[in-house]
């Protein structure tokens, strides 16, 4: 079951204010997130009531110089949460975290964090993890997987699983399959067997869906591999990190900074690829805090492309700790 | 320019299949054998450049030539391969970008594996040079200056023994399978996609079987016998590819790739595919021949220069692909492509046999 954690423009300090928890699983969760994000909600007496989920920072306008709004997104990064992803259960990497052993990680799709990063992707990805995660170690493994997940890729995507035997697979996909401009339906099909395949076998699967750029915003059918990509989370009740929404928004955004020598869309485009480490981490730390039971929590605010979790949620028993503030 | 032969007709059709397979969702794609099978046009490619050399390393009489003229023959072909690959990468990562800079799209950096370059030149023109860093749909030439590479080691060995060079093969092979060897990927985690060291079976076989061809005719009376058996693994073959049977990778014994049908350790499934559809087609060639003289004269064009229009047959289906891309592909465009494709191959054997045949002007 997916669940939709949408944030309002500026996150409501009580909710943000909740207390800490005391289940030791979730004290390691602690996230480095700060204010608003490790919201928590009590342990709800009035369980069938959804109450709202406030994960993230306020969004919108960049914050006026010299005030630090949340220190788990760099300024450049920054992004509402109902643009950045949707949540849902990872149980596998709770399984490991229980168990106290190191949490893999195979990170697929490209590998780069941009020209002149730090560091590559992956580097970025287990170093933010780690940070996320305090006392746990994070082991990233990155492959670039080249094909169509509609003919070959997706095959090959199940022998590098095999291969790794991670816990986690964070997936960058569709970028191939929009330049190969496959059927529709041939992507979504081979997607959605290839995520059923990799949760039957106890492995959790975080989806990533392709970039924004401007000249393909009016392109239909990008749009729709990129509403496939939502679908299928949205189906397997995985994590999405709406990599496409994100960029849209930071394109949107007051052109501040350097500018590119080849343009706009070029700077967004490294823009992209150097926050797709925070986006992604940001992703999957929220998602360790979803509630264990099986039911449904917290309403979706904020639109989206997809459907709406069921009503009659029970609360969720998470208290994450903040310990950021 | 030898005359039309088998070899050269299988290898000019491989070249044509991985041409449109190299160009993904396009409409004919699936009008080629690749889908219709466990193993595709690669292995066929790679098993009939081993035949080659069999037949390269000797005379007319079938005697081999001297050894070091063999080892020089090879080198220079390796040297060859290798000018071709880094020509292909510097015309394919150009047009990647001349296409994201005329379209304003960078997405199109990301195309399959190109985006560490972008990203990262300073480590990846290493990588590029060091053929550790390949493009998806470029990794084909890289296994062939590898194989090349290694080959005379195998061809003077299997002077002296051929079950000896075919024994360092095959223990190369299953080592390198249960141990899972494959040569690294540079900048960047991840191996090649088509693994040297298992791939070389695939030479070497073509290799020693041409030997074995030649000085008896044991083994094609044995082809002959085992066709039925050819024709049921290409059936099976069918069955499979269409119902998208294959084994589960984490559900397989260890060691798995003995069981799955991996394509860059080139697993046990795939290779016995290839030789049931070698044992199943064998006869094909003569049969076709006197009917089909166009096309067999066209194929048989695509083969003697395989490198050529291999190199540019991947240029020609990236070109392809953008202009997919940029279009929004369709029947019509992918017709052109194709027909523009063909064309351009043929151009591209024609002009590589007139220029050699033309004397040279002088400077």
């Amino acid at each position: 079951m997916v669940r939709r954690v949408a944030f309002p423009q500026a996150a409501d300090p009580d909710v943000r204010a909740a207390p800490p928890g005391r289940r030791p699983l979730l004290l390691a969760l602690t996230l480095l997130v700060g204010l608003g994000t490790a919201q928590a909600q009590e342990p709800a007496p009035e369980a069938a009531r959804p109450a709202p989920t406030v994960v993230s920072p306020p969004t919108a306008p960049p914050a006026p110089a010299g005030e630090s709004l949340d220190p788990s997104l760099s300024p450049e990064c920054r992004v509402p949460g109902s643009k950045l992803y949707t949540l849902a259960k990872l149980h596998a990497v709770k399984t490991a975290l229980k168990e106290k052993r190191p949490v893999r990680v195979l990170a697929v799709g490209s590998t780069s964090a941009g020209p002149g990063a730090s560091a590559s992707y992956p580097v970025k990805l287990e170093t933010a993890l780690e940070r996320s995660l305090p006392d746990v170690d994070v082991v990233v493994e990155a492959r670039g997987l080249q094909g169509e997940i509609a003919s070959g890729a997706a095959e090959r995507l199940r022998s590098m699983v095999a291969d790794v035997e991670p816990d986690l697979v964070i997936w960058q996909v569709g970028t191939h399959d929009a330049l190969a401009r496959v059927e529709l339906d041939a992507f979504a099909d081979a997607l959605d067997e290839t995520v059923k395949w990799v949760k039957s076998h106890d492995i959790d699967v975080v989806l990533v869906d392709p970039v924004y750029t401007a000249s393909l915003a009016e392109d239909e059918y990008y749009l729709s591999i990129v509403r496939k990509v939502q679908e299928v989370a949205a189906r397997e009740g995985v994590p999405l990190v709406q990599r496409y929404a994100a960029m849209r928004f930071l394109s949107g955004r007051g052109d501040k900074g350097e500018d590119h020598m080849l343009g706009r869309q070029f700077r967004l485009n490294d823009l992209g690829l150097r926050c797709m480490a925070e986006h992604v981490t940001r992703a999957i730390t929220l998602s360790l805090l979803q509630p264990d039971t099986t039911g449904t929590a917290g309403p979706v605010l904020g639109k989206s492309l997809l459907p709406s979790p069921r009503d009659g949620a029970h609360g969720p028993q998470v208290n994450p700790t903040p310990d950021a503030h | 320019m030898r005359d039309a032969n088998a070899i050269d007709f299988w290898r000019g059709l491989a070249l044509v299949t991985i041409f449109i397979n190299h160009i993904p969702g396009n409409t004919f794609e699936r009008y080629t054998y690749s889908q219709y099978g466990i193993s595709d046009a690669a292995e066929l490619f790679v098993f009939l450049a081993g035949w080659s050399i069999g037949i390269a390393t000797r005379g007319r009489d079938g005697r081999p030539e001297p050894a070091l003229r063999s080892v020089l023959r090879l080198m220079s072909r390796t040297i060859e391969v290798y000018r071709a690959q880094i020509t292909v990468m510097a015309i394919a990562l150009a047009m990647i970008a001349g296409t994201a800079l005329l379209l304003d799209n960078p997405l199109i950096l990301e195309w399959h594996n190109a985006g560490t370059f972008f990203a990262d030149p300073i480590q990846t023109i290493v990588g590029v040079v060091l053929l550790s860093h390949q493009l998806g749909f470029f990794n084909i030439l890289p296994l062939y200056v590898v194989l090349l590479g290694i080959a005379p080691v195998f061809i003077l060995l299997a002077r002296v023994s051929r079950i000896a060079a075919l024994a360092l093969s095959v223990g190369l092979y299953l080592t390198s399978l249960v141990e899972e060897w494959n040569l690294p990927s540079w900048p960047g985690e991840g191996d090649w996609f088509f693994d040297p060291l298992c791939w070389q079976l695939l030479l070497v076989l073509g290799f020693v079987l041409e030997d074995w061809n030649r000085r008896s005719d044991t083994l094609r009376r044995w082809a002959r016998r085992l066709m039925p058996l050819g024709v049921g693994l290409v059936l099976l073959g069918i069955v499979l590819s269409v119902l998208e049977l294959r084994p589960d990778p984490l559900l397989v014994p260890e060691p798995r790739l003995i069981f799955t049908f991996d394509k860059t350790y080139l697993s046990p499934a795939r290779l016995i595919h290839v030789l049931g559809v070698l044992l199943a087609f064998q006869g094909v060639y003569a049969v076709l021949a006197p009917r089909i003289g166009g096309i067999v004269r066209y194929l048989t064009s695509l083969g003697r220069n395989s490198l050529a229009v291999f190199s540019m047959g991947s240029v020609f289906s990236l070109a392809g692909q953008l202009l997919r891309f940029w279009t929004g592909g369709g029947l019509l465009i992918d017709l052109i492509i194709v027909a523009f494709g063909l064309f351009a191959l043929g151009f591209t054997a024609w002009f590589v046999e007139w220029r050699s045949r033309k004397p040279r002007i002088p400077t």
